[in-house]
């Protein structure tokens, strides 16, 4: 998969209207730096998170987008070139966390620029995505990835669950992780 | 597998991911666990305390540049290549969601996203709107005179007094604390408290906000208005 979600949302979504991306016009600017880490410190946070799955990695590369880009920012800069910078500066800082951790890209940045700053949340984007990818499954593949990825239950508890041993629930998990990811690229 | 299992493991703790030798047949399973797992409720959320921390080690950085985050002369060069660097991402950037509609530039064609004009009425009085300590710096407040709505800031000392009814079909804009802004419920265009458009998604940027007249006369504020 590429992180893209198919144009009708995949199914199950609720009735949002269709996504229109916003246009900043370029006079808008920030008062200070300040404006531009509130405004904008969730979206990034967001993003690496979607990109990264885990909270440590997230906050390490948010923080380093911010110290990044804040440093040559002109604040004078409209509201859109700040968001713009910021998020090539995000490409940047998450393509070397790629090479340096895993050694290759495996999420980029390319396709989501203009989602970023859409009004829909970062998180209603990743569910929507998470539900294409869990609605191709099988029953049991699909509930116990729910279990494990969405609702965070322990191995054991998901094996209770699906009245299963925990050996079964690792193997269920593995293959479901497995086809899932065939399903999706 | 044994790198990949535990990457997994990490990934569904709360823990930070060990790097492992990922074989090409693993980088699907990375996405798609990564997918899955970013889907879990509250998952986008920063916590507070980090939220405040990098704010703080910020706030620190712009101390040690004398010039704070902004633009110094010496470094004026870099600065404006990397500006030309990102305009062209930010044209990328809209040409993504292009085909629906164009930007709006400063400069460019159709109303200019500049204040808007002075609504005065033909016959009008001065209605008091509310007390002017009730108007911090900074402040922001809505209000309903009959026929005009609108929004009171104070910046600088000064109240400035906007339409509260969008330019585009006139729905009812709604102020945003966190953002600062103005923005209309009906078709996402938003307004800064000076009236400017601020985003849109209309093929033909609506026109700014008008201004209505304000001043400030024995410890109230009044606006001007039928």
């Amino acid at each position: 998969m590429r992180d893209a979600l198919p144009p009708d949302g995949g199914a199950g979504g609720s009735a949002d209207p269709p996504a229109h991306h916003l246009h900043v016009v370029g006079a808008d600017a920030y008062p200070d730096w300040e404006a531009i880490y509130r405004d904008n410190v969730g979206r990034i946070y967001g993003l690496m998170f979607a990109k990264v799955g885990n909270r440590p990695d997230a906050e390490d590369l948010t923080a380093e987008v911010f110290v990044t880009a804040l440093r040559p920012l002109r604040v004078s800069a409209s509201v859109g070139e700040v968001r713009a910078y910021l998020l090539a500066t995000a490409r940047t800082v998450l393509a070397s966390y790629w090479r340096r951790t895993l050694g290759r890209e495996m999420t980029t940045l390319d396709d989501d620029v203009a989602d970023v700053f859409a009004e829909a949340s970062i998180n209603e984007q990743a569910m929507a995505r998470a539900r294409a990818i869990l609605d191709s499954l099988p029953d049991r593949y699909r509930r116990i990835l729910e279990l494990r990825f969405l609702g965070a239950c322990s191995l054991r508890e998901a094996a209770d669950e699906l009245g299963v041993t925990v050996g079964n629930a690792k193997v269920l998990q593995h293959r479901a992780l497995r086809l899932a990811a065939e399903r999706g690229m | 597998m044994r790198g990949l299992a535990r990457y997994l493991h990490d990934l569904l703790g709360q823990r930070r991911p060990r790097r492992f030798r990922a074989a090409p047949e693993d980088d699907a399973v990375v996405r798609t666990a990564i997918a899955l797992r970013a889907a879990r409720p509250g998952s986008g959320q920063p916590r507070e305390a980090f939220v405040e921390e990098l704010h703080e080690r910020l706030a620190t950085q712009a101390r040690a540049v004398p010039h704070g985050p902004g633009l110094s002369e010496r470094r004026g060069r870099t600065t404006r290549r990397q500006f030309v660097q990102v305009a062209s991402v930010a044209a990328t950037a809209a040409a993504i969601g292009a085909g629906v509609d164009h930007i709006v530039e400063a400069d460019g064609s159709g109303p200019a996203p500049t204040a808007g004009a002075t609504l005065t009425p033909n016959s009008g009085r001065w209605q008091p709107v509310l007390a002017s300590a009730e108007l911090a710096e900074g402040g922001v407040k809505q209000f309903e005179l009959g026929s005009v709505v609108g929004f009171l800031a104070r910046s600088g000392g000064q109240v400035a007094a906007v339409s509260g009814v969008c330019t585009h079909q006139a729905c009812r804009l709604a102020f945003a604390a966190q953002t600062r802004r103005l923005n209309c419920p009906c078709h996402n265009a938003s307004f800064a408290l000076t009236g400017d458009v601020v985003t849109h998604q209309l093929k033909i940027a609506p026109a700014p906000l008008p201004h209505l007249p304000v001043r400030e006369v024995d410890g109230r504020v009044e606006v001007f208005a039928p």
